[in-house]
């Protein structure tokens, strides 16, 4: 089937087509079935791709490419063709998330075909979100860095167009500019980033530049400015610190949407873009190190802002940037295998956190976590599959979450300890303000008798694609921790090393088949950084699934309901902390102010311009000229306009009488006149 | 000899309706010798012996064409035409920019003196028919486009008048 | 005959075809003198093609698409003559100035 991986975007893609000018846009149209049949063909074939990865029947990577165009270039002082293929490159985590993706993608249509009933933009929706697959799809598989930057971008437009889906409101529509702004921010250091790949390799091709990596030719400094770049475009995308004022925003689209971008395609592009060029920033140190931090960084305000908000979806926005931390973090320390595991895991329970918001949302009518509670008996599906999602977010043991955040703190506790303890406390605070939110909003009494008593288990298009995530959010780090075959499908890319003849790009099974202790050490590690598979010491691990247990069961004891006297008491005790983090630690004040600065300095600038230079040397020259002009004046009016009269009016005459003869709107004149300066010109010519 | 015959009868029809055209007073009249100068330029056509060009010559010019024309001309025309001068006052100056560029032409059609034809005409309606679904496909179809085009435009020019004027 | 009878027999209509285009009041008349000059330009495509490319038959394919767009061309330009026709009620073409500046 892998020959036919090119499909995987197609198919999405055309079907958007289809969807969107194919039929009458009608709220009850059918059209959406056409783009969940696409995503299931799509699912089906990513599903035997990574069957044949899993069960190593395929080869990976798999690169085919094709001729896309050709053109003639200049570097480095030579001249030469450049082909520009077009092609797919196909290695294990990608064969791992094109089915994340494509299952994501198919829940939240399916989903969204019961949420998004009745919408007089319906058959829309569908094709935007077919269209936002298609990119990511097409990001996932691509092994050209052009074409994966037309993908980025093409899910820029479809964030902008998801996010803005009820442009009608002013909300929506300002959520909509900023993200695209924010991530445009962003994406100009990747633009800087290709071209600076592309200036030094000659080549768009991701194994091509990695050749060129492998090799040692790559200096340093290039290297690191073209990692920072990339890690910039990231950060935009998937809303690293402090680019992450947009997502949480992002929301004011319709929610199946922002579990799409929250869990499937748009942050994830971030990460896995950091993945797929994972050779550059292991070539910088410096640029790994900075990704770790930022990561870090990240993970802790998100994580922060995220125990103070009421705003349902608000919270599972910042719980999205911080567990994008946790990846970038565990991606800049080395641990590949973990971050893209994390990526995996978080896309199946964040899709299922937000699925069951949105479930609860359509049952309340509002986002308000102060107005909800009581819920677990009026909504018994969703509130068990919300359970399930917690569970897993907080890194419960036997949870999906708990196997990659597990291998995300072991990557840490060996590359820095006091990472390492931030990054704990991160994963408690996560745990609390999951908790937070799920005993605010399903457990004690309904706190609004009106929308309590009106709210309903939603209807089965809803439910059933929870049970599936859920079912995923449960099983899914077991399933694949289980044997080590997340080690297997997702191996770390090994660094490039001048010296050693050993560094290949192709992963290398026979690693993951090797014996613990072996693993722990293996013996032919070329690279620096070869603590892949690290683990925490055990009584460590114990200690932070205890803690984690602990941070919930603070959270019961503060939102248990039905009163909340310690939180209360908690809130009018730290009330500045709390407004640090209710305004989003000011970021948003600070780009604000950034803007308006820059507002300043121009004006200040202005007022040197209007009262300093031309005061001085504006206005002196000009009164210098002034008294020249006034003697230039004299003779002008009395010598010289008079002659320059004279020539103005004939002229004027002439004009006037060549237009009665000319502009008489006989067409034949014109004709005529046609006529003889063709004749005229076609003699010039043959002279 | 009997080439030559052809020809410069062929030739002295052609220029004599083609001047009767447009110099004519009566505008039917002028009509219908444009149907027989078209008819001309079919014979020359033949005498080349472009086969299929002096067949859609007559079908389209002088049977399509000339017969639309004199159509239109029945349409539009009045009685009181036939008393006015058909011709303007920029004749002079027209005669003068004919007279200029009949030289330019002649020194052009000069510089081919001499050049006779080696073979005899072959038949070309296979080979046009070839060609144009073969190389020129392309022009084939969008002129068969230009063609719709021109029958909507028509339609369309016809029919918003028609609605004021029953 | 050689080329150049046939190019000057061309030459001529078309110069006729320009004049009558250049003098006729009457608007259809220069739609008929515009025909007389769209048949030169095919006579000399039929001339040339049969005596400096002997056996091919490309200037009779693009004088047949000529003929084409002139059958177009004089269709719509019927259309629009009657057009304006019923607009300005006459056919004489200086009463035509909508342009007149």
């Amino acid at each position: 089937m892998i020959e036919h991986a090119y499909l995987i975007p197609l198919i999405p893609l055309a079907a958007s087509l289809l969807v969107l000018f194919g039929g009458k846009e009608d709220p009850h149209s059918p059209m959406p079935w056409v783009a969940i049949g696409a995503m299931a063909v799509c699912l089906g074939l990513s599903w035997t791709i990574f069957q044949g990865a899993a069960s190593g029947a395929l080869a990976l990577p798999y690169e085919r490419n094709w001729e896309w165009f050709s053109f003639a270039t200049t570097l480095g002082g030579k001249s030469f063709i450049y082909a520009m293929p077009v092609g797919v490159l196909i290695d294990a985590p990608a064969a791992v998330l094109l089915v994340v993706v494509s299952l994501v993608s198919l829940m939240v249509q399916v989903y969204s075909v019961s949420y998004m009933h009745g919408d007089p933009r319906y058959k829309r929706y569908f094709a935007f979100v077919s269209f936002f697959t298609a990119a990511m799809l097409g990001l996932v598989v691509s092994s050209n860095l052009l074409v994966t930057f037309a993908c980025w971008e093409l899910m820029g437009l479809c964030s902008y167009l998801l996010i803005g889906f009820w442009f009608e409101r002013p909300g929506p529509c300002e959520a909509q500019k900023k993200a695209f702004m924010t991530t445009k921010l962003g994406d100009s250091g990747l633009y800087v980033a290709l071209l600076l790949l592309y200036a030094k390799t000659g080549s768009f091709q991701l194994s091509q530049i990695r050749l060129f990596f492998e090799h040692g030719y790559m200096p340093a400094a290039v290297a690191t400015a073209a990692a920072l770049g990339l890690l910039l475009g990231a950060a935009g995308k998937s809303a690293q610190a402090p680019l992450f004022i947009w997502l949480p925003d992002a929301m004011e689209g319709p929610t199946p949407g922002s579990a799409l971008i929250h869990a499937a395609t748009m942050v994830a592009a971030g990460i896995l873009l950091v993945a797929k060029t994972y050779f550059v920033f292991l070539a910088s140190p410096v640029a790994m190190e900075a990704a770790a931090w930022l990561g870090l960084l990240t993970a802790f305000l998100a994580a922060a802002m995220a125990l103070v908000s009421y705003d349902i979806k608000r919270v599972l926005a910042f719980s999205t940037i911080s567990q994008l931390g946790f990846m970038m973090c565990a991606l800049g320390v080395g641990g590949f295998t973990a971050g893209l595991f994390h990526l995996t895991t978080h896309a199946f329970f964040k899709a299922l956190l937000f699925l069951g918001a949105g479930s609860i949302i359509h049952a309340v009518h509002t986002n308000d976590m102060r107005l909800m509670g009581g819920l677990s008996k009026k909504m018994p599906v969703t509130f068990l599959t919300m359970l399930a999602a917690v569970l897993a977010i907080a890194g419960v043991p036997g949870f999906s979450g708990y196997y990659s955040k597990d291998m995300i703190l072991g990557a840490v506790w060996e590359h820095n300890r006091l990472m390492f303890g931030l990054l704990a406390f991160t994963a408690l605070m996560t745990a609390f303000y999951m908790f937070r939110l799920f005993f605010l909003t399903f457990w004690g009494e309904g706190r609004d008798h009106d929308r309590h008593h009106h709210a309903h288990e939603s209807p089965g298009l809803i439910t059933a694609p929870l049970l599936v995530l859920a079912l995923l959010a449960v099983f899914s780090g077991f399933g694949l921790s289980r044997g080590h075959l997340v080690e297997r499908l997702l191996p770390k890319p090994v660094a490039a090393h001048p010296a050693a003849e050993t560094a290949q790009a192709a992963p290398r099974p026979e690693q993951s088949a090797a014996p613990e202790a072996a693993r722990a050490h293996p013996a032919d590690h070329a690279h620096p950084i070869h603590h892949q598979e690290a683990e925490m010491p055990a009584p460590l691990a114990s200690a932070v699934v205890a803690l984690v247990l602990g941070a919930i069961g603070l959270a019961f004891l503060l939102y248990r309901g039905p009163t909340y006297p310690i939180a209360d008491l908690l809130k009018s005790r730290l009330r500045p902390a709390f407004a640090l983090l209710d305004r989003r630690w000011y970021l948003d004040d600070v780009f604000l102010a950034l803007a308006a600065l820059s507002d300043r300095v121009a004006a200040l600038a202005f007022w040197i311009d209007a009262n300093v230079i031309d005061r001085v040397f504006v206005d002196g020259w000009g009164l210098l000229t002034r008294v020249f002009a006034e003697i230039g004046n004299a003779l002008d009016v009395h010598l010289v306009d008079s002659a320059v009269d004279g020539v103005g009016g004939l002229a004027a005459d002439l004009g006037a009488g060549l237009r009665a003869l000319v502009v008489d709107g006989q067409v034949q004149v014109y004709l005529a006149y046609a006529a003889v300066f063709g004749l005229a010109a076609a003699m010039l010519l043959m002279l | 000899m009997l080439e030559a015959i052809v020809f410069w009868s062929l030739a002295g029809l052609v220029l004599l309706s083609a001047l009767a055209v447009v110099t004519l007073r009566n505008t039917v009249h002028s009509s219908l010798f444009l149907g027989l100068s078209l008819a001309g330029v079919a014979g020359l056509f033949a005498s080349l012996g472009a086969d299929f060009l002096f067949a859609a010559q007559i079908m389209v010019y002088v049977s399509g064409i000339a017969v639309l024309i004199l159509f239109a001309v029945m349409l539009l025309g009045r009685a009181s035409d036939l008393h006015l001068r058909q011709v303007n006052d920029l004749w002079p100056t027209a005669l003068l920019v004919c007279v200029v560029a009949g030289a330019g032409l002649f020194k052009v059609a000069a510089f081919f003196e001499g050049i006779v034809a080696l073979e005899p005409p072959a038949p070309g309606t296979r080979a046009i028919g070839r060609l144009m679904l073969g190389d020129c496909l392309l022009p084939f179809e969008l002129v068969s486009l230009a063609l719709l085009a021109a029958l909507i435009g028509a339609v369309f020019f016809c029919r918003s008048g028609g609605e004021e004027n029953p | 005959m050689t080329l150049a009878h046939y190019l000057a027999v061309a030459a001529l209509l078309f110069l006729v075809g320009l004049f009558g285009a250049l003098t006729r009041r009457n608007i259809i008349g220069i739609l008929m003198s515009i025909e007389l000059m769209f048949n030169a330009a095919n006579l000399n495509l039929a001339a040339f093609d049969r005596f400096l490319h002997p056996g091919g038959v490309a200037g009779q394919t693009l004088a047949l698409f000529t003929i084409t767009v002139a059958a177009a061309e004089v269709v719509v330009g019927l259309a629009l003559l009657l057009a304006i026709y019923r607009g300005a009620g006459t056919v004489y073409v200086e009463d035509y100035n909508l342009l007149k500046g």
